[in-house]
């Protein structure tokens, strides 16, 4: 019986080295997973498609250029992707989801919730990650592998304010936002930054999920403002919130100093006729011939039209960095050196343009990637444009 | 007493809307004895195929609406038919079958429609004014509808013999079938004839508020919170206790917020449940 059992013992352990002799050749094909976190049902699943299109995007330019030169290999780049559905625990469980199939890097997750949630198991995985959202604790220097694709709030909301004022000439803003962390971060920030230059700020709080906003609506114009701001709801949310606010009868303009989505609030609103007057962050200079031919890109690359959201404009930026970063580092595996790469890569895109390394100030860590962005106005049921913003260095 | 007054028009808007969508839920628990987890599904999908009605085929509204209704009851009742007929006294197993078709539906509308909002608006434009007070027309129509919904499903249930059949079978099934009744045949009719309702206020509602794959998330929570206030099964307990949520959510969000409105919503309902455990017309409640 020894004998047997060794000679058994023997066998098992020249199969298992065929096995591992087979897995070791398959992998010298070297194919990197990046994965795509983010919502891609639910209220904001049109951010996490734009997100997940930029990934794909990303990873068919690298694939037609002959794949990235990692070290000695020449490695494919391939996309996966995990539905969060926006919520803190479907973020967690795609991190272990994506770290499960062999993912070292990570692009998304898009919402405050989901990077709240994302963080934590991340950092146990030494995973990369290059989140959105508006979280005031989005990044930090506790999480040194987290990157941010900005700006922030606290970034593009004092030249928009400023110009919306200049406009305007508003005096007092009421600010509406959902109640969980992906609207009270962000309204918080703004409400700051429009006190800051003298105009009086109010926020209301609504359940997500509201269906119906006439109360909040009613509630919101009692305090008289001169302008409400949709800030970050989703954009079918704020659409509605407009519709219901100018059957109220209220006439003055709208700010959205927040997500992206102008072309569907304007849908949902009943027209750019019902919008009227309009001001918003818009995450990329989107009237620059430039930016926009990442659409014509990804038809030409991927064979289907791009997803509508403009954020996808911007989050193809932070996955082309992420795959320069491995290039430039030399290892697929090592995210701790992926990172020191990224965070020395210059902030240059061939489409948005130069930005810049920020963060220090308010997260205390210079890890939120800066683009220029834009500033969004319609005037009189008029779109008038989107005026580019550089950022500064810091 | 402007925002007093507001307060309640808003809610007798909102009730009007969560009797439209409670009646199909509670229809078809009392009846069947199935918790719809598809109901919200329902909702919108009646949004998309009046959607799609209007704005690809080039119906007019009211026939898109009818489209909806014809669409979403042939689904309902084919689908209890061939998969809930089989296990309708599994009340695990239908819970199952109604979520899984919940997550086809919102899944298949992702797919084909996209995740962002159409562009689709009540054909009834205007509002009316009288001071500070407004009424949208839309919302007008949408409760005149309800009256007639409501009032055409209680003559149909207690006034035909097809009502009188469908409540013998959910008051006692056997006997109901000793006497001639056949469930193969009404609990698909009844089923169709509630998902057909959710269809109705699907392809009323969202072109009021907003069409979306998820539209019916929220749809499937608030009529949940309806039905088990009035009682589940109860119809009359279904429109009594969707205006109290429509007044109490009405003036709870106006006077203290949307975040505080919410919790005052879901605290009286719990008060209300602790006073009567069955709901407000618990004693209709199916024996079957």
């Amino acid at each position: 019986m020894p004998g047997i059992a060794k000679r058994s013992l023997a066998a098992s352990a020249f199969a298992l080295g065929l096995v591992l002799a087979g897995g070791a050749a398959a992998q010298t094909a070297c194919e990197i997973k990046l994965g795509a976190l983010g919502p891609m049902s639910g209220p904001a699943a049109q951010w996490g498609l734009a997100m997940l299109g930029a990934a794909e995007l990303a990873a068919a330019e690298a694939n037609a250029r002959g794949g990235l030169q990692v070290g000695s290999q020449r490695c494919s780049v391939s996309v996966l992707s995990y539905d969060t559905r926006y919520t803190a625990e479907g973020a967690a469980a795609g991190v272990n989801n994506l770290a499960s199939q062999g993912v070292r890097f990570i692009i998304g997750p898009v919402g405050s919730p989901e990077v709240t949630g994302a963080k934590p198991v991340a950092t146990r995985h030494r995973l990369l990650m290059f989140a959105n959202s508006y979280a005031k604790n989005a990044i930090g220097p506790q999480w040194p592998l987290v990157f941010h694709l900005g700006p922030g709030p606290s970034e593009w909301a004092p030249p928009i304010v400023r110009l919306a004022k200049e406009q305007f000439g508003m005096r007092s803003v009421a600010i509406v936002a959902p109640n969980d962390q992906g609207g009270t971060d962000i309204a918080s920030v703004d409400a700051e930054v429009y006190r800051r230059h003298g105009i009086a700020a109010t926020e209301e709080y609504y359940q997500r999920g509201t269906t119906n906003f006439a109360p909040i609506v009613t509630r919101l114009l009692a305090s008289r403002p001169d302008v409400v701001d949709t800030a970050s709801s989703p954009p079918g949310d704020a659409g509605l919130i407009i519709r219901q606010l100018r059957q109220a009868g209220f006439t003055g303009p709208i700010g959205r100093l927040g997500g992206p989505g102008t072309e569907e609030i304007i849908r949902v609103a009943g027209g750019i006729d019902v919008v009227r007057n309009f001001y918003w962050y818009e995450v990329a200079p989107t009237e620059d011939p430039r930016v926009r031919a990442i659409s014509d890109e990804y038809r030409r690359l991927l064979n289907r039209e791009p997803p509508e959201n403009t954020n996808m404009w911007l989050w193809v930026v932070g996955a082309r960095m992420t795959l320069r970063a491995i290039e430039r580092a030399g290892t697929a595996t090592d995210t701790g050196r992926v990172a020191a790469a990224l965070r020395e890569l210059p902030v240059e895109d061939p489409n948005l343009g130069r930005g810049a390394w920020t963060g220090q100030s308010f997260f205390g860590i210079n890890q939120e990637l800066s683009l220029p962005f834009g500033m969004g106005m319609i005037l009189d049921g008029r779109m008038v444009g989107v005026r580019r913003i550089d950022v500064s260095p810091q | 007493m402007h925002e007093f007054l507001t307060a309640g028009i808003i809610g007798i808007s909102l009730g009007a809307q969560y009797a439209l969508l409670a009646l199909g839920f509670t229809l078809i628990f009392g009846i069947l004895g199935v918790i719809n987890f598809a109901h919200g599904g329902f909702y919108a999908l009646g949004g998309y195929v009046a959607y799609a009605a209007v704005s690809q085929a080039g119906l007019p509204f009211p026939l898109a609406v009818l489209v909806a209704v014809v669409a979403t009851a042939a689904l309902g009742a084919l689908y209890e038919r061939f998969l809930i007929e089989r296990l309708v006294d599994d009340h695990l197993a239908t819970m199952m079958l109604t979520l899984g078709l919940y997550l086809v539906i919102s899944t298949s509308l992702l797919a084909v429609f996209g995740p962002q909002s159409p562009e689709f608006s009540f054909p009834v434009k205007g509002t009316l004014r009288a001071g500070t007070l407004y009424l949208p027309l839309e919302n007008l129509v949408v409760l005149a509808v309800c009256a007639a919904a409501i009032g055409g499903l209680w003559l149909l249930i207690y006034r035909t013999d097809f009502g009188r059949a469908l409540r013998a079978l959910a008051d006692d099934r056997r006997v109901a079938m000793t006497q001639g009744m056949r469930p193969g045949l009404l609990f698909p009719l009844a089923f169709g004839l509630a998902t057909g309702l959710a269809g109705l206020t699907g392809a009323l509602v969202t072109p009021i508020l907003a069409l979306s794959p998820s539209a019916g998330d929220p749809v499937l929570v608030t009529s949940f919170l309806t039905v088990i206030l009035g009682g589940l099964g109860s119809i009359a307990g279904a429109v009594v206790a969707a205006l109290i949520v429509g007044f109490v959510e009405a003036y709870a969000s106006v006077y203290l917020g949307g975040s505080t409105g919410a919790l005052i919503l879901f605290v009286t309902v719990l008060v209300i449940l602790l006073a009567r455990p069955t709901g407000l017309f618990g004693r209709e409640i199916r024996g079957a």
